[in-house]
Parts: C-alpha cells; sequence; structure tokens
C-alpha cells in the first residue's frame, strides 16, 4: 500500500487522539494531508523518540489515547524502546511503525537488513501481545478496530511502500510547534503546562 | 555481585528523592551508574514515584520531555556517561522545541575518582556541557539536596534542560 494511502485512510479514523509524528515521511505526509497545526507533535527534529516521547504524554493524559508514529528507519536505531513500552504498558498508546524498508527522508537510502528485519518478531521477543501488520489496503480497514480501538497498547507495524520523492516537513519552527500543541493539551486535559514555575 | 549500602547511603537517597518529590516530579526514568544504585532502587520503591527503567538514557530524555506535555514534573537520571550520549537528543528535541527537563548525572572523573575508565568524562563532561550551553550546578554537599527544586524551575524559566551532577561524596553519604 502506498504511505498516501495508509495515512489517508488513518486520518478518516482520527477522532481527538493526540499525534506525535517522527521525523522524515511521516511528519511530512501527515503534514501534507492535514495541514493540521495543534493536534500533532511534529517530531521533525529526533529519530527514535517519537514512541517514548508520546509515552510521556500518555502518562499524563490517561484519559486521552496517543498515537504515535515511528518510521523503520528510527526504530532500528532504538528498537530497545519497545522494551520500556512493554514495560510501561500504557493501554491508552498506540504505536504505529512505518515501515518503508528505506532511510524514506534521505532519498530512499538502503536501511541495514531491510529485507529481513521482521519488525513483529522483534516486537513479540521483546513481550509485547498486542502485535499487528498489514500490507494492504483491505486488510488496514479490516482490522483496524481490533488493532487500534481495542483497549491496551498496540505496535501496528504498516508495511508501505518507499516513497519515492521527499516532500515540504511543516514549516513551523520549534516554539510555534511547542505552544500550538501544548496550548491544545491544556485545553483538553484540563492540565497546565506553560504557567507554572513553582 | 552488588554491594551492599551503607546507611549513609540509604539515606543521602530518601533526602534527595524528597527533594525530588518536593520539586513536584513524579515520573523517574534511570539508565543507573554504579554511584547511583542506591538512589534507583530508592525512587523505584517509593510509591511517590513512577519509576521507568529505560533502554538508553535518550530514551530517558524523549520521555522526559513528552512528560513535560503531559503536565508531569520528570527526571532523567544517568551517569556522567549517559549524559554524553545524549547530546542529540537534547540539542534536537529539548533545544529545538525548548522543552525543560531536569537531567541527574553523576560526576565521574572528578577528583576522587580512581576509575580509569572515567578518564574522558572527567577531561570532556564540563566543557561539554559548556559547548552546548547546558546549564548545570554540582551538588558537592548534602546541605545542597535541598536547592533541587530550584533546578526544576530553573529548567522551566530557560525553557531547556538543567544537569544536576552529585558528587561521590555527596551520593555515600560523606559530604
Amino acid at each position: 500500500m502506498t504511505l498516501a494511502d495508509c495515512f489517508a485512510f488513518l486520518i478518516r479514523q482520527w477522532r481527538d487522539e493526540i499525534v506525535v509524528t517522527s521525523a522524515g515521511n511521516a511528519s511530512e505526509m501527515w503534514w501534507h494531508l492535514t495541514r493540521e497545526t495543534d493536534r500533532v507533535f511534529y517530531l521533525d527534529a529526533s529519530m527514535s523518540l517519537a514512541s517514548m516521547f508520546a509515552s510521556g504524554i500518555a502518562v499524563g493524559l490517561p484519559a486521552h489515547t496517543v498515537w504515535a508514529f515511528s518510521g523503520d528507519g528510527a526504530f532500528c536505531m532504538n528498537p530497545g524502546m519497545l522494551m520500556v513500552e512493554r514495560q510501561m504498558a500504557l493501554p491508552n498508546l498506540k504505536h504505529f511503525l512505518v515501515s518503508n524498508r528505506t532511510y524514506g527522508s534521505t532519498h530512499d537510502v538502503a536501511l541495514s537488513n531491510a529485507a529481513d528485519n521482521d519488525y513483529v518478531q522483534i516486537a513479540r521477543g521483546m513481550g509485547l501481545s498486542r502485535v499487528f501488520a498489514f500490507d494492504n489496503m483491505n486488510a488496514l480497514a479490516t482490522g483496524f478496530e481490533a488493532a487500534v480501538r481495542s483497549p491496551g497498547h498496540a505496535f501496528v507495524v504498516l508495511e508501505v511502500e518507499a516513497l519515492g520523492h521527499t516532500m515540504p516537513a511543516p514549516p513551523m519552527d520549534g516554539p510555534e510547534l511547542k505552544f500550538r500543541f501544548g496550548r491544545h493539551l491544556e485545553r483538553i486535559g484540563g492540565i497546565r503546562i506553560f504557567d507554572s514555575l513553582d | 555481585m552488588s554491594e551492599k549500602p551503607s546507611e549513609k547511603e540509604g539515606d543521602v537517597a530518601r533526602r534527595i528523592a524528597d527533594a525530588v518529590h518536593e520539586a513536584g516530579i513524579s515520573l523517574v526514568a534511570s539508565l543507573p551508574d554504579g554511584w547511583i544504585a542506591t538512589l534507583i532502587r530508592t525512587f523505584d520503591a517509593d510509591a511517590r514515584f513512577r519509576h521507568v527503567a529505560v533502554n538508553r538514557e535518550e530514551s530517558a530524555i524523549g520521555l522526559c520531555s513528552g512528560a513535560y506535555f503531559g503536565g508531569v514534573g520528570a527526571l532523567a537520571l544517568m551517569g556522567a556517561s549517559g549524559l554524553m550520549t545524549c547530546v542529540y537528543a537534547i540539542s534536537k528535541i529539548n533545544y529545538t522545541y525548548q522543552v525543560p527537563c531536569l537531567i541527574f548525572i553523576t560526576m565521574r572523573g572528578d577528583f576522587g575518582d580512581t576509575a580509569k575508565f572515567h578518564v574522558s568524562n572527567g577531561l570532556y563532561l564540563r566543557p561539554l556541557m559548556g559547548s552546548i550551553d547546558l546549564p548545570y550546578t554540582v551538588v558537592e554537599s548534602a546541605g545542597q539536596i535541598a536547592g533541587i527544586k530550584r533546578a526544576w524551575v530553573h529548567a522551566k524559566t530557560y525553557a531547556r534542560p538543567v544537569v544536576v551532577g552529585f558528587t561521590r561524596d555527596v551520593l555515600r553519604g560523606s559530604a
């Protein structure tokens, strides 16, 4: 399936979930399709930490579901993130691994051992039980509810075609993103992020 | 084989935990250094904190940075060597998006540390923090532990991480 089709489907299912996207194609495509400025943290500046960042949010906002997107290039830099996720077992965290088997944001440069990396088995080997994988739109449409709407942490591998080209990154500087996203979380979560220095 | 902590070491760990709690911190993400094993166990056993043992120090930075957006005060606890591996995460996440974070480290390689394998920290830890304009303070006596809250307030004021380094003598309860 194409990344555009896959994300377009997910965006149609998107309700009030908090979204964190990782560097590269995930951030670029989500921005391209939504132009969303408040409900998404485009963690474009860092690879391999989107799910950890999302986990921190999920700890503070247990009544809200957080969708975290990692690219497989980022995942391969820090697969041990799944150990931490398994240990934390946050029921409101859904971690999507966008597997295009390349470094998509750097002109599809080859990813180490790309053809043989079995992300589902890696996740299961770290003790995760709610692991799902989809490589076509029909399967994703059929399996989405069970994978993503059911209670409990989930790790969802999305096997997509390499994009073949780069896309513009969300045109926001870091502080703008921080305050837009943070103010959104303050509103929906009833929390204070910025105003307390005590 | 683990070395049994002294009573003094346990007392200091509890004082640090109390100060961290008083600062409003409730999430602690750690990766060990031999000097902070007792402190990590103290956080882990203390119901005031959610302690998360992470797989690498950068994961602690990511987790604590996200916790900030969840309205949760968070502490990343690690050794000096761990901080040396976090330049990417700190400079990319915390500096780009101006996200405060409280980081505790050991002052490995300082005077009194006889470990040859920490000479690099003695040589480069402070210059490294200075080179990326990372604010830090060093706790050299138990009397300074109560000032931990100020470090967290400073981090939020500056909108960037602040490092608190602990000497071996403080952590073992002899300073």
